[in-house]
């Protein structure tokens, strides 16, 4: 076993440990050292302090028993006072986290209304009362096409619509993960053309066929949307100057810092990463009049190049009526 | 002294036994030698163990006493409210909540420590598919008022609000809360990751919920949908030219699509209810969307566009 160097665990939390692991040690009856700590994510040497602790407790005449603990050649062998033989009820954010999961998986490619999960969540919700709690992850079809060929490690080719160079083109890859985040699916895939893994957008994927070959499967990790390319250094920053009460509408991107700018108060100064000049000018047609690009210099004009470049459009395309 | 997990562990056990409450004096009684002798420091040391007590969910209760200790406060803990309920979880059950909490990444460890208690422990299941959903404080709190029916009060844009919470919703990455609002008398949407601060609750069952009350049918899927009502103009037919025609066909909806040209380009009809979602949505397009129809809706994007193009004639693009 590999000990983790940590620092000393408060005693609130030794605690919330201790109390679910008594009546699991209760229900479990005899068992190593090396499963208790594997089950509750701690070192062998963490579940003995805390087990040996434990021991010390218990009071007569209120306690007639003590909590009875000795371990043995890598066993533990308890026996645990009907005080401490349940665990502690669910805690409010307890109960919403295992709902929550739960509904979100029954979202998911794969989800089967009326097994376990199902069932499992309906004796969770009549626990915990359970109404109006929805979790809408609004899943694409193809997400369960690609879901299926995660599992089955199956290579697809798809067009993709690239927006950052506006350009759809044809890309090989095996996926490996589907997953959604802030409103967007993707599917993290490893892509022949880069020869590295990839997470592609799967309202992008135009169209998508199978090949009919087969690789193992590989465990991915998956990565943090927020920081795609905002880690990158090499992405240019913009600085932007907005009404304060647009700065929702920049909130869904990676930002690296936003000011109140000191010459007037309902204005904020924000720094972003700029994915590509598309997706600057996209943003700031969305953010309208009242937001300005600070710098870079060449940006300043950009989104009223843009904002004339769309209405030539509404020149050429006439009013239907 | 005992060290703070000893004593807590003591405190606890002794409050779960004990049939009546107990006052202070009697808990140092017993508890002989873990707590401080000087008084201050007895109190103040009390006041930390029950507070970690609670922050932990241990609903201890007190009372205060008449007769010969009138006016003293003193503790118990109900065992029936401390202990988890029997959930009769079967085993595949219990697998199939540890595949859903390994589905989602959240930033905090509720999941985890939920399934401890439920007797589910060890590595992570490894998952091909997942979700980010993103966790507040504020939302716990949130679902049990809603589960219990109580009214709920926030700080939501440097107001006070008293709400009575029908239900809880992610949408689009964003949770929001909806429900009936006491100061403008109407059913209103919340942002849950714009609160102000903490969310109180009041009393259980304070309120009824209309009983054909559906959260989804209150929040439209798409946000073109949400708006003013007011408004007569529901819809609008943008043209999308040939380069975009399949990737808004397949975001819209073959249903949606009213036209399609000879050079590729299609007409969708779209939901224009709420101008903003709406004109965001035209304007991510840049050049390859235009709204043809209505003149009023064409009008306002020209407008707006015109604004940042800095052309004081450019609203005239708008005109046949």
């Amino acid at each position: 076993m590999v000990a983790v160097k940590r620092g000393p665990r408060p005693a609130q939390e030794r605690l919330r440990r201790l109390l679910v692991m008594l009546p699991w040690l209760m229900q479990r009856g005899d068992v190593s050292l090396a499963e208790m700590a594997h089950h509750f994510a701690l070192t062998e040497n963490e579940v003995i302090a805390d087990l040996e602790l434990a021991a010390l407790c218990g009071l007569p005449p209120f306690v007639d028993e003590m909590i009875d603990v000795f371990i043995d050649d890598g066993m533990v062998y308890a026996g645990i006072p009907r005080v401490f033989t349940k665990p502690l009820r669910l805690t409010a954010p307890e109960g919403f986290a295992l709902l929550i999961a739960g509904r979100a998986a029954m979202s998911m490619p794969g989800a089967e209304p009326d097994g376990p999960l199902g069932r499992a969540l309906t004796k969770l919700a009549a626990t915990l009362g359970d109404d109006g709690l929805v979790v809408d992850l609004e899943r694409p079809a193809i997400a369960d096409r690609i879901a299926t060929a995660v599992d089955a490690g199956e290579r697809l080719v798809m067009t993709y619509w690239t927006p950052a160079r506006d350009e759809s083109s044809e890309r090989e890859i095996i996926p490996r993960a589907v997953f959604t985040d802030r409103g967007h699916w993707y599917v993290l895939a490893d892509d022949e053309r880069s020869g590295a893994e990839r997470s592609f957008r799967l309202d992008r994927i135009l169209d998508l066929h199978p090949t009919g070959e087969f690789e193992a499967r590989r465990v991915v990790v998956l990565p943090d949307t927020q920081r795609w390319f905002a880690d990158d250094a090499d992405v240019e920053r913009v600085t932007l100057r907005l009404p304060t009460d647009s700065l929702w509408q920049i909130e869904r991107y990676p930002v690296d810092s936003i000011e109140a700018d000191a010459s007037d108060p309902a204005m904020s100064i924000a720094v972003m990463p700029v994915a590509s000049e598309q997706w600057l000018s996209r943003l700031l047609l969305r953010l309208g009049r009242d937001t300005a690009v600070v710098e870079p210099a060449r940006w300043q004009m950009l989104a009223a190049s843009t904002a004339t470049d769309v209405l030539a459009a509404y020149e050429r395309v006439k009013p239907a009526s | 002294m005992a060290e703070p997990l000893e004593r807590l562990t003591n405190l606890l056990a002794l409050l779960l036994e004990t049939r009546r409450p107990l006052t202070l004096q009697q808990i140092t009684a017993e508890l002989v030698g873990q707590y401080p002798v000087n008084d201050h420091a007895l109190r103040g040391a009390f006041e930390r163990d029950k507070s970690v007590l609670r922050d932990i969910g241990v609903p201890i209760e007190q009372q205060v006493l008449s007769g010969n200790d009138a006016g003293k406060t003193a503790y118990r803990i109900d065992r029936r409210r401390y202990e988890l309920a029997d959930l009769d979880l079967t085993d595949d059950e219990r697998h199939a909540l540890q595949l859903a909490v390994a589905a989602v990444r959240t930033d905090d460890q509720w999941g985890q420590e939920g399934l401890w208690k439920l007797g589910v422990g060890g590595d992570r299941p490894s998952r091909s598919v997942a979700a980010t959903v993103p966790t507040f404080v504020a939302l716990p709190v949130l679902r049990e008022a809603v589960a219990a029916r109580a009214t709920v009060s926030f700080g939501y844009r440097d107001v006070g609000r008293i709400l009575d919470p029908f239900g809880l919703l992610l949408r689009d990455g964003y949770w929001y809360v909806i429900g009936y609002d006491h100061g403008h008398d109407e059913v209103r949407t919340f942002r849950v990751d714009r609160i102000d601060g903490a969310v109180s609750a009041g009393n259980s069952g304070s309120f009824e919920r209309p009983v054909d009350f559906d959260i989804r049918a209150v929040f439209p899927s798409d946000p073109k949908l949400l708006g003013d009502p007011e408004t007569e103009i529901t819809h609008a037919t943008v043209r999308i030219a040939a380069q975009r025609a399949a990737l808004v066909a397949g975001e819209v909806g073959e249903v949606a699509v009213t036209r399609r040209h000879s050079d590729g380009s299609i007409d969708v009809e779209v939901p224009c209810l709420n101008r903003d979602a709406f004109r965001s949505w035209v304007l991510g397009l840049t050049d390859h969307a235009v709204v043809v129809a209505p003149d009023e809706v064409r009008a306002d994007v020209v407008a707006w566009l015109g604004q940042i193009a800095g052309d004081a004639d450019a609203t005239t693009a708008g005109q046949g």
